[in-house]
């Protein structure tokens, strides 16, 4: 175990040392996101201003839900960013690389490239966390450790969701378009409060589109204590871990490789 | 026990097929038609520990894939194959702390980064520490002259000096055997030259086996003392580089030139004239046909000669040869 940290952590630090080499290039795409989020949230202002409250959310809530989930997404796809290119990477016979190398293939491909945009993403959680905590009123370290657990759930889920959808490469070939769809529909239904939705809908938040583990559950678990709902995340997260990991060494075995010229950014 | 060992292995590709136009994508939509390709058909060979094993046939010939089953990279179809005492498909990682490997058309060295950054990264990878990596990098850096080189953006070598920078990377950890594909693909001569004496070095120095694919024959002349042609999936020869230039090495071409002028139907038995000029004369002769001595006996009788050069078909006129010698086979 020690050593797969180790040999993560060079990894992590050659992306940096990668992405350094282009300082004005990273500092653009982390304002930029960070800007989009900020105009995305926007819109809720506006609407908190109208309605106090969204069935019981309010926009204290909506700020530590875009805390989890910006800083999730953002942590995620900035330490393990090949998470939203690994189809492309099965299609084109670029996991030649990974397997040809003495380390677990899915860790390795999915940490040998950041997203500096994804910088962005985190930065603007962990302020929308701090403006929570701030209108709130409330904060002690407990929170603070939950928080770091909501999102490390948000961030298991996440790239668990992206690693199951896009190892479909393996049987149906590209997959391009289903994992820009996922990416999206995961992304925006993260951002909406659970309580809009019920029956068929919710099941479908915490299964095919596990939007609820990555949103609204860890969210609500930072704001307030409550073991059911840390059970939920622990479950959500070994399950879905568990069976993207499954799922992608089962596809591996049909991996056929290509022979396109290739680089390594 | 050979460092790798191959029997009766098999790779059969799965491709999908669909004709010309929307009429057909609808179709293969629809009703979606698949064709089996053999690359590998059933090949067997070993390799001796610190052996320079030549593996050579043209685009599609099944160097490649067979390279990648022994990597680990793809699981046969069936058969068997052993790497230093491991099946690669099934131990890819313990097997990949004993060997190297390089894809010419695959880099391993990061783009925008000093090939010294990836060599750490690598050292990482392969559990080497601090004080030993480093001593390894020095070592190497002098071996294959790079020590300018290590700390430029890979982006900015010359492909000869990128190449040089990825075999270096590929003996960090000092494998046993090295598996390498197309190394000197788009190289120039003084590059192939420069990347074919630190493979010998490193072989002579350190007895790394090397099973070097390459559709250059010049590189497996160079290197290697014994070799295997593929062709369709099939090996068609095995045997020394010098058993091959002796089989098919039977045509010799001579350029003679004389002091004085030839008859214009100046003609030899048993040599084929491709030309005939005044004071010259260009002909071709296969010595189990026609013995070189009447030959050489007839050239100086002719008159007084000024200068004589025989020369022998290039290898990659002699693997030509066999690839047609397979296809017409085939066919």
């Amino acid at each position: 175990m020690v050593r797969h940290v180790a040999f993560v952590l060079a990894l992590w630090k050659t992306n940096l040392l990668s992405a350094m080499e282009y300082r004005v290039s990273f500092l653009t795409q982390m304002a930029g996101m960070m800007l989009n989020n900020a105009i995305y949230f926007v819109f809720w202002i506006i609407f908190f201003a109208r309605f106090e409250e969204v069935n019981g959310w309010d926009l204290v809530d909506m700020l530590f839900l875009f805390g989890v989930v910006a800083t999730g997404f953002g942590v995620g796809t900035y330490l393990f960013g090949n998470a939203v290119r690994l189809s492309f990477l099965i299609a084109s016979g670029q996991m030649d690389y990974y397997l040809s190398l003495p380390r677990p293939v899915l860790l390795h491909a999915l940490a040998s490239r950041s997203n500096a945009s994804s910088a962005g993403d985190c930065a603007y959680g962990l302020l929308s966390f701090g403006a929570a905590v701030f209108f709130a009123g409330a904060f002690d370290i407990l929170m603070l450790l939950r928080f770091g657990l909501g999102c490390l759930a948000a961030v298991t889920v996440l790239i668990s969701f992206l690693v199951l959808v896009q190892s479909l490469t393996f049987w149906i070939g590209n997959t391009n378009l289903l994992t820009s769809n996922a990416f999206n529909a995961i992304v925006t239904f993260s951002l909406y409060p659970i309580t809009l939705f019920d029956g068929t809908a919710k099941l479908l938040l915490f299964t095919l589109i596990p939007a609820a583990f990555i949103g609204a559950l860890p969210a609500e678990f930072v704001r307030r204590f409550d073991l059911a709902q840390l059970a939920q995340i622990c479950a959500g997260s070994a399950v879905f871990l568990f069976l993207a990991t499954f799922v992608f060494y089962r596809g591996l075995r049909r991996y056929e490789s290509g022979s396109a010229f290739q680089v390594r950014t | 026990m050979p460092a790798v060992s191959v029997r009766d292995l098999r790779k059969t590709f799965q491709l999908k097929q669909k004709a010309a136009g929307l009429r057909g994508s609808l179709r293969a939509l629809w009703r979606p038609s698949f064709q089996e390709l053999d690359a590998v058909r059933g090949i067997s060979f070993d390799m001796d520990e610190g052996e320079l094993l030549g593996f050579i046939g043209p685009n599609g010939a099944g160097k490649s894939t067979t390279i990648k089953i022994l990597t680990g990279i793809l699981h046969p179809s069936s058969g068997e194959a052993e790497v230093l005492g491991r099946v690669p498909w099934r131990q890819r990682q313990e097997l990949a702390f004993q060997i190297g490997s390089v894809f010419g058309q695959r880099p391993q060295l990061w783009y925008h980064l000093p090939a010294v950054d990836t060599f750490y990264l690598f050292g990482k990878i392969y559990e080497l520490d601090d004080r030993e990596l480093k001593g390894r990098i020095a070592f190497l850096a002098e071996a294959f002259e790079i020590e300018e080189l290590l700390e430029t953006p890979v982006r900015k070598l010359s492909l000869g000096q990128r190449m040089r920078c990825e075999v270096a990377a590929s003996l960090l950890h000092r494998p046993r055997v090295l598996l390498l594909d197309e190394p000197s693909i788009g190289l120039d001569v003084v590059a192939k030259q420069r990347l074919r004496m630190t493979i010998q070095r490193m072989n002579d120095l350190e007895g790394v086996g090397v099973l070097l694919t390459s559709h250059d024959a010049g590189d497996i002349e160079a290197l290697c003392r014994r070799v295997i042609i593929i062709n369709n999936g099939e090996i068609v020869f095995r045997d020394k580089v010098s058993a091959l230039k002796r089989r098919y090495l039977t045509v010799k071409t001579v350029d003679v030139r004389y002091n004085e002028q030839l008859p214009p139907d100046f003609t030899l038995p048993g040599v084929e004239m491709v030309k005939v000029g005044r004071y010259g004369a260009k002909m071709r002769f296969d010595t189990r046909v026609t013995p070189v001595e009447p030959v050489i006996g007839g050239l100086a009788a002719a008159g007084s000669l000024a200068d004589v050069t025989v020369s022998e078909p290039s290898l990659e006129e002699v693997i030509g040869a066999i690839y047609g010698q397979a296809e017409s086979k085939d066919g």
